[in-house]
């Protein structure tokens, strides 16, 4: 008995041996060696955010005295890389905006959700959990509970100064899969649902009761790499990977109705968005020619990076991250191991420049405007390509500060070529997304901006308005948030100066009646929309736009605190008001 | 003395005969005539042999997208199954099972995702059960402060949710199907160590091993040669159950994207990638969804009838 037992526990032994030899050959290699690599990626971060965590920390510049908040006029051509001088309220009805160089987007700067205004005494005093989950605007609808994991409850402003909304009631669902979405959808349990599976659009189409609804693409989805890892730091190879993709491929099997191929970074409907040549054309013969040239005739290892979520420049990231691996593989011998990453930490390692192979990201539009797209990527102090180069990035700095587009365009074929030729990334796609509503909403909407306003639309007559989105809003104060699910939250609640025009990128005067510039355009000054009250009773006026302009900007003001209290688009798009620390 | 056997072997000579059939034979005898055992050894030779012989059956790499295929064929992403038997017409290229939504035949995955699954199974207990034996007879048979130190990190193990448990180890060593590996393996120890000290308990106390122990046995042979080959059958129940659960816990691991990595054919990761197509694609769903539902069944029945086999309460000795 005691040697059929050994027997059979080595028999046992064997066999998952066997078996896991067998296994692993089916596998590749990848499984075993992934958290070598994981570690690497998680741990890059921190070692690169040392350098910018510099010892001394930067100083604020800004003086505030409750009607004016600037800086001193010589900062402007200094240390301060800003872009607002002053914001000064000029009397109860007048806000004036400084600003230190012409700037022709302002309008559709200030027309973003994330520069909203809050009262003035609000901000001072309100709670931080009020402040993150209640906030207090000027807008069709009021928060009345937010019930965490679960749904977000409006109710219309009583006192709003517009038209009253439809609908008395406007709730937020959210689920990630859009299965249970489009079951919702059809259920008859919400109104309108976002992002509807790339497979599901004939099921919406042949569904009399459904009315489905094309975004229009203004948003790109490009494969990044950082040129100071090796092999990228070789333009033959940049060059040699960017013919080497059959990108028509991946948008005709993969991308919905609506997408197309990107011929540059920026989509066409962007004015000066496609000048210059289009991008390379596929071709596997030149591309491996391209790539033996430039020393690597057997290809190399690298790895493809990407984050297991759904956006709507990118609606199958594993699908077409398992796609583009197959190419590389068969167009170039590039061996991409796959690697999946947390959102949070992918995001932090592809900012700062941290991930050594190819990555999988895209960018949605803020605002309807090239600088959105060409001077945030390609910025002199980008760091997620690598190096950037000065043949661009001088172009963009120029290009920025002319106001007509007609009159930007010579320089825009001249930065985009240079891009196309230095090929910091390589532009895949424009991915359409849609919308679906029951087909008896009135005015349904798939924002270009993806801010939809459901203040003007109907659900057929019921009192309760029920949309469901992606995910759940992290927080509800806008002014420090960044993320797309969040804004469209607060496009319920707070109002900007200027707004988009709803379902469009226009941007139309909302708070402001109007806000006109100096020959310049250094100098902007808004006149304020009179007899608005927040929902908390008070009333709207110079000093709250300045407040709130004081919140986002000044890094010493007591308010200037929210969920991370980075404030990423007033640092982004106006810069905060510092410099370095001496 | 001759009358007493004589006695013995005019009173019952099945008995008598039984002394040369050994408690393996008894045991496969027994396991034999359990239908549901038969049924869960069937599809078990089955899925052995698919995974034997994976890449002569599969008719397509399970990695290779058909957008390679040159002439390009006429084919879409997640098309329903095309069976020329069955009235597909000729034309159009044959996918038993359809396509995925990389345009790979859903068919051969599902064939290799077999090598994967039993290589999980097998390969996790048999970590376990090798750890899990070693701490447990140790705990079992010195007793005392070994004993103590040695269950209580059990049962500290135990008191997570083993598949939780899991999650956090390989949050900590990285997903990829190694890690995941090790995470369900050592999750899965204290089971076998529990088991094992137990049946230890029971065994230290027979006569045999004082009388081994009388006859200047150390205690490493006491403990491999006449402890552990007694206390080895709830072992092995215990271990062919686990093999259904550690391929369950590696497909719910690769289904959440912490297991095996794409492209990687492993029916977990295969249903959570076409998970949001469950009405546009059903059969990207059910297929693997079947197959991990087959082998986890195959291993409980087994399971089943081996306690069943090898416990001596239920003797049908005849």
């Amino acid at each position: 008995m005691k040697r059929n037992i050994s027997v059979l526990l080595s028999l046992m032994v064997l066999a998952s041996l066997v078996l896991a030899a067998c296994g692993s050959a089916a596998t590749t290699t990848s499984a075993t060696e992934a958290p070598a690599t994981m570690a690497p990626a998680t741990e890059a971060p921190a070692t690169e955010a040392a350098p910018t965590e510099a010892p001394i920390p930067d100083v604020s510049i800004a003086t505030f005295d409750g009607t004016s908040l600037s800086v001193p006029a010589e900062e402007c051509n200094g240390d301060y890389i800003g872009a607002i001088q002053s914001v000064v309220a000029t009397d109860e009805n007048t806000v004036t905006f400084t600003l230190c160089r012409p700037d022709p987007a302002f309008l559709s700067k200030i027309a973003f959700s994330p520069f909203s205004i809050y009262p003035s005494e609000w901000l001072e005093t309100a709670s931080a959990t009020d402040r993150l989950e209640k906030p207090i605007g000027t807008g069709a609808y009021v928060v009345s509970e937010w019930s965490r994991g679960d749904s977000i409850t409006f109710t219309a402003n009583p006192t709003y100064w517009g038209d009253a909304p439809e609908a008395e009631t406007l709730v937020f669902r959210w689920s990630s899969e859009s299965a249970a979405r489009l079951l919702e959808l059809q259920s008859g349990t919400v109104d309108g649902i976002d992002n509807i599976g790339p497979d599901d659009f004939d099921t919406v189409r042949n569904d009399s009761n459904l009315a489905l609804l094309e975004r229009p693409a203004l948003n790109v989805f490009y494969i990044g790499m950082t040129n100071t890892f090796a092999p990228f730091d070789n333009q033959g190879v940049r060059q040699a990977i960017a013919m080497g993709i059959d990108r028509q491929r991946i948008v005709d099997n993969f991308y919905p109705a609506g997408s197309e191929v990107a011929s540059h970074f920026t989509p066409c409907a962007i004015p000066n968005g496609c000048t210059g040549d289009d991008w390379y054309e596929f071709d596997a013969a030149a591309a491996k020619a391209k790539l033996a040239e430039a020393g690597f005739p057997d290809g190399f290892s690298t790895k493809l990076y990407y984050r297991d979520v759904v956006r709507g420049y990118l609606p199958n990231v594993s699908t077409v991250a398992q796609d583009i691996q197959a190419q590389l593989k068969e167009n170039l011998n590039i061996d991409a191991e796959i690697v999946v990453m947390e959102s949070g930490a992918f995001i932090d390692a592809s900012g700062t420049g941290s991930l050594d192979g190819l990555y999988l990201l895209g960018w949605g539009a803020d605002y309807p405007h090239i600088t959105n797209f060409l001077d945030y990527h390609f910025g002199a102090a980008n760091p997620q390509f690598g190096n950037q180069s000065d043949t661009y990035t001088n172009l963009l700095v120029e290009g920025a500060q002319i106001g007509i587009p007609a009159d930007a365009e010579s320089i825009y074929v001249e930065a985009n070529n240079a891009i196309r030729e230095y090929v910091p990334m390589i532009p895949v796609a424009h991915g359409g997304s849609a919308t679906a509503y029951r087909a008896d909403v009135t005015n349904p909407q798939a924002a270009p901006l993806t801010n939809e306003y459901f203040a003007v639309s109907d659900p057929g007559g019921r009192d309760v308005f029920v949309w469901m989105q992606n995910a759940e809003p992290i927080s509800m104060f806008c002014a420090d948030e960044s993320d797309g699910e969040s804004l469209r939250a607060c496009e319920q609640v707070t109002e900007a100066l200027y707004s988009y025009v709803v379902n469009g990128t226009d941007a139309v005067p909302a708070l402001a009646e109007s806000c006109t510039p100096n020959e310049d355009l250094t100098v902007w000054t808004c006149a304020l929309r009179q007899g608005v009250t927040f929902s908390d009773g008070t009333t709207f006026d110079a000093a709250d736009v300045v407040a709130t302009f004081n919140m986002g900007l000044n890094i010493a003001s007591p308010t200037h605190v929210g969920n991370t209290s980075t404030f990423f688009y007033y640092d982004y798009l106006w810069g905060l008001m510092k410099k370095p620390g001496a | 003395m001759t009358l007493q056997s004589d006695t013995v072997a005019k009173l019952d000579p099945e008995i008598l005969s039984l002394n040369s059939v050994s408690l393996w034979q008894i045991t496969w005898h027994r396991l034999f005539r359990r239908r549901s055992a038969v049924v869960g050894l069937c599809i078990l030779g089955i899925l052995v042999f698919i995974a034997l012989t994976a890449q002569w059956l599969a008719p397509y790499d399970p990695t290779r997208s058909m957008l390679d295929v040159d002439p390009p064929q006429k084919i879409k992403a997640r098309s329903a199954p095309c069976i020329h038997l069955l009235g597909c017409p000729e034309d159009q290229p044959q996918h038993l099972m359809g396509t995925d939504g990389n345009l790979r035949d859903q068919f051969s995955r599902l064939l290799y995702g077999s090598r994967l699954s039993l290589m999980v199974g097998f390969s996790t207990v048999t970590f376990a059960i090798i750890i899990g034996t070693v701490l447990g007879a140790i705990a079992g048979y010195f007793g005392g402060w070994w004993d103590n130190a040695i269950m209580r990190i059990m049962d500290v193990l135990l008191a997570f949710p083993s598949l939780l448990l899991a999650i956090a180890i390989v949050t900590v060593l990285g997903p990829g199907l190694i890690n995941a590996l090790l995470a369900i393996g050592i999750v899965s120890i204290p089971a076998y160590a529990r088991v094992m000290r137990a049946s230890v308990l029971s065994v230290r106390e027979m006569d045999y091993v004082s009388a081994t122990r009388a006859l200047g046995g150390n205690n490493l042979q006491i403990l491999f040669n006449r402890i552990l080959p007694n206390a080895l059958t709830p072992l092995i129940v215990q271990g062919t159950l686990g093999i259904a659960s550690a391929i369950l816990d590696a497909a719910a691991l690769s289904f959440i994207g912490l297991g095996a990595q794409p492209p990687t054919p492993e029916w977990g990761s295969m249903l959570g990638a076409e998970r949001n197509q469950v009405f546009t694609a059903p059969h990207l769903v059910f297929y693997p969804g079947l197959m991990i539902m087959l082998t986890v069944l195959c291993f409980n029945l087994i399971g089943d009838g081996l306690r069943d086999a090898l416990d001596p309460r239920l003797a049908q000795l005849s």
